[in-house]
């Protein structure tokens, strides 16, 4: 499979920034074409920078990135002409109504107008917003606003979507179709690089995850990989007075209201499961989140941060 | 992008920026026409009639300027406010398409007020072939050097307070120290001189003297258009090379 974003020891600085602090520090990835890339970090790791370079937005200190086979130094109205962005913060133009936010979008990219109507109509009642399509966006809530930004560019022709953050002030209803609407345009073999503060909605949608921090990153790969490279793929809960003795050595125990949280490898956490049950205290057993590994991997990341000057590597298995 | 594309993406901007926000808010028009006629209506009165025409003349190079501060907001607002350059930019829509769309806007805005000057001077007896021909080229080059500079500066700005700030001290140093609404003539020495280093003096001059106002030799008004021109150009070559389309 093709990438449609190929990015090599990617560097940001920002012109103001203090010295030796960098926005990206040296980030390298692939994005495969036609999937959901998720990009997923603390606040401040990375994700808006790399997205608003890739997007030709903003340009690097060092490194290579290519969108579409096409660098984003001196190739940018090649890229341009392919691609759609739905930035952090923005919001649609308060004097417009909802129909008139995509329609118009979609003329300024150069579309006909029987096709943006098209698009335009088909759009607003995959994200439900028929109802609210002659009400102006001063009008709307944040999250309806949100959603109009999101049809904005879902509606577009662009081969590769930027989505930073896109679901923001959603409810969980509304966060659900635009799910499905960038599960549709994935399937129409269009790439979307998503960056997003809900886990469960990088898990959700991503095909393949980059958990950037401190402008690197730290963990790379679909949900399964993550899952499969940290120290303790599976989480038990117990609910009930287990002894807290012979919870030590089988991973990574934290004391939870009424119980413990236990981080284990496959085999310790069914024997634990097991004692568990026949002890008759009530235990979950599962797979570790995604908001699991990122607690896991970042903590140990700012833990590192704060006992030596220098980066080390995530202490994940290969 | 295809020129048929580009224009299409003009015209959403005219239509997006220009008509839609004053079928939302008709106030804008008013709004618009009151600080053109203001200062034509304070002329009059100032100078019991006598400057009047240097206010219609005036008028409609201010009205043409007023396009450059109306831009300047209103770039500087979208940008920072609603990311819509950032939007624009990852698109296939060129600087020069978004720019120049932005720009058209504005003069929709500026339509009534210039409507009211144009008739102002076919009553004031102004139009003739030759002075309408100058007024329409010295009118599209204000209108392209203050759009220029609008966008240079709004590209430059991190919030829409900052306008509120250059906005003044723009509508200053090209409206009311050159002699756009008196004759250059009444400057003092070291004014003329300063007048000088403002396009608008040249615009005015060229305005001015088409309709009769001023003495107009033909070697005076070719190193007048020469001048406006250059101003115009160095003010596109800037735009061109320092206005943050992408962010460095």
């Amino acid at each position: 499979m093709s990438n449609a974003i190929e990015a090599r020891h990617l560097r940001k600085v920002y012109p103001k920034s203090p010295p030796g602090v960098a926005a990206l520090a040296d980030l390298s990835l692939d994005v495969p074409t036609g999937r959901v890339y998720g990009l997923i970090g603390r606040n401040g790791a990375g994700k808006t920078t790399f997205v608003r370079i890739a997007s030709t937005q903003l340009a690097p200190t060092s490194g290579s990135l290519r969108v579409l086979g096409h660098s984003v130094e001196g190739e940018e109205r090649e890229i341009r002409s392919r691609i759609a962005c739905v930035p952090q913060e923005s919001r649609p133009l308060y004097f417009l109504n909802v129909e008139e936010v995509v329609y118009l979008y979609l003329k300024l990219r150069g579309l006909d107008p029987a096709d943006a109507k098209r698009r335009t109509r088909d759009v607003l009642e995959e994200l439900s917003l028929v109802e609210y399509r002659r009400r102006p966006v001063s009008r709307l809530s944040g999250g309806l606003r949100r959603r109009a930004m999101c049809a904005m560019v879902l509606a577009s022709d662009a081969e590769v979507l930027f989505l930073d953050e896109p679901t923001t002030g959603l409810d969980p209803i509304a966060r659900r179709e635009v799910w499905e609407a960038i599960r549709r345009t994935s399937r129409e073999n269009r790439t979307i690089v998503l960056t997003t503060h809900y886990l469960d909605e990088a898990e959700a949608l991503s095909t393949r995850l980059a958990l950037v921090e401190r402008g690197q990153v730290l963990l790379e790969g679909s949900p399964a990989d993550l899952r499969g490279r940290v120290r303790y793929p599976y989480r038990v809960v117990l609910q009930g007075a287990y002894p807290r003795e012979e919870l030590e050595g089988l991973g990574q125990v934290s004391a939870i209201e009424g119980g413990y949280l236990v981080f284990a490898r496959e085999a310790e956490a069914r024997e634990l499961a097991r004692r568990a049950l026949e002890r008759g205290i009530r235990v979950s057993l599962g797979p570790v989140s995604l908001e699991d590994i990122f607690l896991d991997v970042v903590g140990r990341s700012i833990e590192s941060e704060e006992t030596s000057e220098s980066p080390e590597e995530p202490e994940v298995e290969a | 992008m295809s020129e048929r594309n580009r224009l299409r993406s003009l015209g959403t901007l005219v239509w997006l920026n220009g008509v839609v926000p004053i079928r939302d808010q008709p106030l804008y028009i008013l709004q618009l026409l009151a600080s053109p006629l203001a200062f034509l209506f304070f002329i009059g009165i100032v100078s019991r009639g006598t400057l009047i025409a240097y206010g219609i003349t005036g008028g409609m190079v201010l009205t043409m300027l007023s396009v450059g501060t109306g831009l300047q907001s209103d770039l500087t607002h979208y940008r920072t406010d609603f990311k819509f350059q950032d939007v624009v930019v990852a698109s296939p829509v060129e600087a020069p398409v978004y720019v120049s769309g932005m720009a058209l806007s504005e003069l929709v805005y500026s339509l009534p007020a210039l409507g009211v000057f144009v008739v102002l001077f076919v009553v004031w007896g102004f139009a003739t072939p030759f002075s309408v021909a100058v007024l329409i080229g010295v009118l599209l080059l204000c209108w392209a050097f203050a759009s220029a500079i609008a966008f240079t500066l709004a590209t430059y700005f991190r919030d829409v307070r900052e306008t509120y700030l250059f906005s003044p001290l723009i509508s200053l140093s090209l409206t009311v120290l050159p002699p756009v609404y008196y004759p250059i003539t009444s400057l003092p020495a070291w004014a003329q001189t300063a007048a000088k280093f403002s396009p608008t003096t040249y615009a005015a001059a060229l305005v001015q003297g088409s309709v009769g106002l001023l003495p107009l030799t033909v070697s005076g008004a070719a190193l007048d258009w020469s001048v406006l021109f250059a101003f115009t150009v160095a003010l596109f070559l800037i735009a061109a090379f320092k206005a943050r389309w992408k962010e460095p």
